[in-house]
């Protein structure tokens, strides 16, 4: 049991590339800590520094008090799931989950007990006595798990250790997941693209890109208050819509395109320098499901007028895919991994309510939560004063 | 629910059909592995499979010499009686399996160490391995004479060296122990880069992460080694093994050259004793017995070998 205490790191791989730039960050006791960002972006690289897999080029990384830099991957007491699951080819799933324990000296008997049970929550159970090879991607990646779980180290690190499985394994998976996690009290990095693994599991989750970790917080934090445009896109799903927009009317009225919306006073009262911005560009973003859908056709300053271009149904909801005449603003790294080919650059996206009649090509009204708009300066910093 | 379940058509699982079949993709691979290699197994065939054929032949008949080649007369086990109450035949036999255990193991364990060291040179490794082969690349009947030079009783290297420090002058190749020792040295130090090449090409081959995984479980260098790398090495090094010992157990140039089978036979294996007799003695039949017992010791000695490793090259191992 030991916090993760990482400060000011920095990683420069042999061939010169500067992979990770001053990464400062804590991990509680106990903490459940999600990394996530574009793929890329140094989360794998982190996690191997941590586990001692990767010299760190500069900074400290401490476990409790002891500074650990240069202990070897065996002295840090750690367990890791890795990206690419690294079994063991040449022993059974079984001897795979014990290898660890085997070399601690534990009993026998105890060892098979503690193979079972991680059998039994992963589900390995009819394949203990199977090669690796002879395993299918998911089965592979819950014996790596396996492996981590039958542990009780000081830290845990996981490497995207449930991106294999499929969706209803995963869902029971977090649950165990945490709750193994959670009874061993152990400080836990856990890598993930899924923003709903991020959202439910991390006591608090970290945000890299390019090396550089952008914010940390909880997660209902990260969704309320993004430090910037491209926090704000990456954390929800589906992303923000952002578009380029311009404030008028001493930060009263906000300009999309040939629309505006009227900004009540609480929010300039929330943030004031957003008055500054008056007669400039700005971003404004929206959130899908900040969107809803306005029946009738009045326009009262908070509504949108759109086409729709995309009608996708998954049951509990509509995906509206619109257009509006302002301007998208795309934001590297997120839009170009979540688009996908059906729709077209300049769309936005709204969750309504399956109940609203609509199909491609309708024109509609949309609703604006106006109190829940996000404002970005043109850098791309979010603007909360 | 339960009624429309009943009258599902049953899916008929028969117990006694459930032997696998080879499916056609192994069997297409199989078909295509055989067409390409049929044209170079001919070829063995003609090479090899008709020598041996000939030398079994040869060893179960009356060979008798006439002036010009000799001549088979009928068909006898004589041969193999005179080769069982042989005790140089013995002799012979436990000679070469004794050297080639002995020389094959101390190789391997030699050449694993130097191949571990090789593998973590990062630079330097193809020099290193250059030079490590020059003993492999020399042909043995010239390195043969070397070691001659360096054993050689009277003005013999070591000789020198051995009473330039005062320990008085051993002999090496003169008496039989040390004859064999000798041997075995010469052979140690010309084979061993053999087996560091090969096991240094399976080191490397062997995937970074699993050794990753066992750092972070915990282990060792030592369990490491034992545990994951010698396991995962076991198809390689049974490679390297099943050459050197098919090399050891037709050993002949060297004792050819160093000794001539001597002192007395203490160095005399079996394709040297082949030879003797059928070139020295013009004994064709008994000589091309030795030389089957020879081709014999080879095969079983290889399936032994195999069967003791279980190793199922390129199958099991490696994922
Ligand atoms: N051994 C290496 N040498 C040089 N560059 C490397 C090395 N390993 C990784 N990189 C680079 O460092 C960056 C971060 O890699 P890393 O594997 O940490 O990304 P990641 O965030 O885990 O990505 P993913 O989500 O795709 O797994 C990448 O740009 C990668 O190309
Ligand atoms: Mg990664």
């Amino acid at each position: 049991m030991a916090t993760i205490g990482m400060e000011r790191i920095n990683k420069v791989y042999m061939n010169g590339f500067h992979a990770v730039h001053d990464l400062s960050l804590t991990v509680d006791e106990g903490e459940f800590m999600v990394l996530v960002g574009p793929s890329g972006c140094g989360k794998t690289t982190v996690l191997r520094m941590i586990a001692g897999l990767e010299d760190i080029s500069s900074g400290e990384l401490r476990f409790g008090e002891k500074l650990v830099n240069n202990l070897e991957p065996k002295e840090r007491d750690i367990a890791m799931v890795f990206q690419n699951y690294a079994l063991y080819p040449h022993m059974t799933v079984a001897q795979n989950i014990a290898f660890s324990l085997k070399l601690r000296k534990m009993p026998k008997g105890e060892i098979r007990q503690k193979v079972e049970e991680a059998a039994n929550i992963l589900g390995l159970t009819e394949w203990l006595d199977r090669k690796p090879k002879e395993l299918s991607g998911g089965q592979r990646q819950r014996v790596a798990m396996g492996r981590a779980l039958v542990r009780e180290p000081s830290v845990f690190l996981m490497d995207e250790p449930l991106s294999n499985l499929d969706a209803k394994l995963r869902v029971k998976m977090r649950t165990e997941v945490r709750r193994i996690q959670e009874r061993l009290g152990v400080a836990t990095v856990y890598v993930t693209h899924d923003q709903t693994e991020a959202m439910t599991m991390g006591d608090r989750v970290a945000v890299l890109k390019d090396g550089a970790l952008l914010q940390v917080d909880t997660p209902q934090a990260l969704y309320d208050r993004p430090v910037n445009q491209f926090v704000g896109a990456f954390i929800g799903s589906p992303a923000m819509n952002l578009y380029q927009a311009e404030m008028a009317n001493r930060g009263r009225s906000l300009k999309l395109g040939s629309q505006v919306l009227t900004l009540p006073d609480t929010i300039l009262v929330a943030r004031p320098a957003l008055s500054t911005y008056s007669g400039k560009q700005l971003t404004v973003g929206i959130r899908p499901e900040d969107l809803s859908a306005r029946p009738h056709l009045s326009t009262s300053g908070n509504t949108l007028r759109c086409e729709i271009t995309l009608v996708e149904a998954l049951g509990s909801e509509l995906m509206v895919h619109f257009t509006i005449d302002a301007n998208l603003i795309q934001v590297e790294q997120v839009n170009s991994q979540e688009q996908d080919i059906l729709s077209d650059k300049n769309e936005g996206v709204a969750r309504l309510d399956p109940s609203v009649p609509v199909k491609a090509g309708d024109k509609l009204t949309l609703e604006v939560k106006l109190e829940r708009l996000h404002f970005f300066d043109p850098t791309g910093n979010a603007i909360y004063d | 629910m339960a009624v429309v379940a009943n009258e599902l058509p049953k899916v008929r699982r028969s117990p006694t059909n459930t032997k696998i079949k080879r499916d056609t993709h192994s069997k297409r691979l199989a078909r295509i592995g055989w067409a390409f290699s049929t044209p170079a197994l001919l070829f063995v065939a003609l090479v090899t499979i008709f020598p041996i054929g000939f030398s079994l032949a040869l060893s179960l008949s009356n060979v008798s010499v006439t002036g010009n080649g000799f001549s088979l007369q009928g068909f006898t086990f004589s041969n193999y009686y005179e080769l069982l109450n042989s005790s140089t035949w013995r002799y012979a036999m436990e000679f070469t399996v004794f050297y080639t255990i002995a020389t094959v193991l101390v190789e391997l364990i030699l050449g694993t160490a130097i191949a571990l060291i090789l593998e973590r040179l990062t630079k330097g490794r193809g020099p290193m391995m250059a030079l490590l082969l020059l003993p492999w690349s020399m042909i043995t009947v010239i390195s043969a004479e070397l070691w001659q030079y360096i054993y050689e009783g009277t003005y013999g290297v070591l000789q020198s060296m051995f009473s330039a420090v005062g320990l008085g002058s051993p002999v090496f190749l003169g008496s039989p122990t040390p004859a064999v020792v000798s041997m075995m040295v010469a052979d140690i130090w010309k084979t061993t880069p053999f087996v560091a090449v090969i096991v240094v090409a399976g080191l490397v081959m062997l995937p970074s992460e699993v050794f990753e995984a066992a750092a972070v479980d915990g282990a060792s260098s030592w369990t490491t080694f034992w545990r994951i790398t010698f396991p995962l090495l076991r198809p390689t090094i049974a490679i390297a093994v099943l050459f050197r010992i098919l090399q050891a157990f037709g050993l002949f140039d060297l004792p050819f050259v160093l000794t001539g089978g001597g002192p007395g036979t203490s160095t005399t294996s079996l394709a040297l004793l082949s030879y003797k007799v059928m070139f020295q003695n013009i004994d064709y039949g008994p000589g091309a017995a030795v030389a089957v017992s020879a081709t014999l010791l080879v095969i079983v000695g290889s399936l032994l070998f195999l069967r003791v490793f279980k190793a199922q090259v390129g199958k099991e191992e490696l994922q």
